[in-house]
């Protein structure tokens, strides 16, 4: 851990990492693609899941939308993903130690290995197959999960 | 009554010197306004990407229009609401912020694209419904797609500022 640790600082210490955080427009820059990527990756996966729960785009199936949207999560994923690692290696210390942060990446990695891992096929299966009520469950606790993650994040700010 | 004058006192009012002085209602406030993004925000970029033939493609546009406009419309009220809420908090601020004005800017753009998308190009969209979007049309959701993420760019830039 003390050599993560280390190595992390002197990430932090790279000029790169000091150009974006002392310039007056560096951070608000990177947090501008987080924002951008946190817009379209949810609103991907708000798409994906309203589908599920059979809320609207009923004239589209459940893995018609998944096979249109996959590509754009993927963009989205890469704009938050690349932007928040500037963002923790800018100031690994702060958010090691920050609580909301650990929670933020705990939710985050079950969220990703939820949705494209243990329920990718769930995902592109027909939801009339089962009742409704699965659907709006599953739908729900995604979309929670999801959303769990972005509020996490806000959370980092404020405490 | 100034413009100036009106937001100082705005920043007076009961409502806006009680966000202010609460330790969780900005907070609350301020996420609220982010998390509402992808609901309404996002869902016009679906529609953009869809006239600009990167998704949805050879799926009838009107439906997804319809679809995510129903959507989009629950998030611009609570963008709105809380966007107001967070403005009176430091208005004056605001009022002097180069980003804050180049957001009412945009805002306002984008307001004038819907309009024009809403009368020049939704009325025929029945003759391009499942194919490509009409070289009209497509400019309007390149400008949409743009100006949009130029609004989330002045809205985080700006907080920076205060």
């Amino acid at each position: 851990m003390t050599a993560i640790r280390s190595w992390l600082e002197w990430c932090s210490n790279t000029s790169a990492i000091v150009f974006i955080r002392d310039s007056s427009y560096g951070m608000p820059a990177v947090q501008s693609v987080h924002l951008v990527g946190l817009t379209m990756l949810l609103a991907a996966i708000l798409v994906l899941n309203l589908r599920l729960a059979g809320v609207g785009m009923m004239d589209w199936s459940l893995a018609a939308v998944e096979r249109q949207l996959r590509v754009w999560m993927w963009v989205a994923i890469t704009l938050v993903l690349a932007s928040g690692a500037v963002m923790f290696i800018g100031n690994p210390t702060k958010y090691l130690a920050s609580g909301p942060f650990q929670f933020k990446m705990a939710s985050l990695a079950l969220a990703m290995l939820c949705q494209f891992g243990l329920f990718r096929r769930f995902f592109r299966s027909e939801p009339a197959i089962r009742p409704r009520a699965i659907n709006i469950v599953v739908a729900a606790l995604f979309l929670t999960l999801w959303f769990s993650v972005g509020w996490a994040g806000r959370v980092i700010a404020f405490v | 009554m100034s413009l100036l004058g009106f937001c100082q006192w705005l920043e007076q009012t009961r409502l806006a010197t009680a966000i202010s002085e609460s330790v969780w209602l900005f907070p609350i406030i301020e996420g609220s306004h982010i998390l509402a993004l992808p609901l309404s925000v996002g869902m016009i970029l679906m529609f953009d990407l869809r006239l600009l033939g990167l998704a949805f493609q050879g799926t009838s546009a009107s439906r997804l229009m319809r679809d995510v406009l129903r959507w989009s419309k629950f998030g611009f009220v609570v963008v709105l609401i809380t966007g107001g809420l967070l403005f009176m908090t430091q208005a004056s601020k605001a009022y002097d912020n180069v980003f804050f004005r180049t957001k009412m800017v945009f805002l306002l753009v984008l307001g004038i694209n819907a309009v024009v998308y809403q009368i020049v190009f939704y009325p025929k969209m029945e003759q391009w419904d499942a194919g490509g979007a009409p070289l009209g049309a497509r400019i309007c959701g390149a400008l949409s797609l743009v100006v949009w993420i130029g609004v989330i760019v002045c809205g985080r830039t700006m907080a920076y500022q205060f």
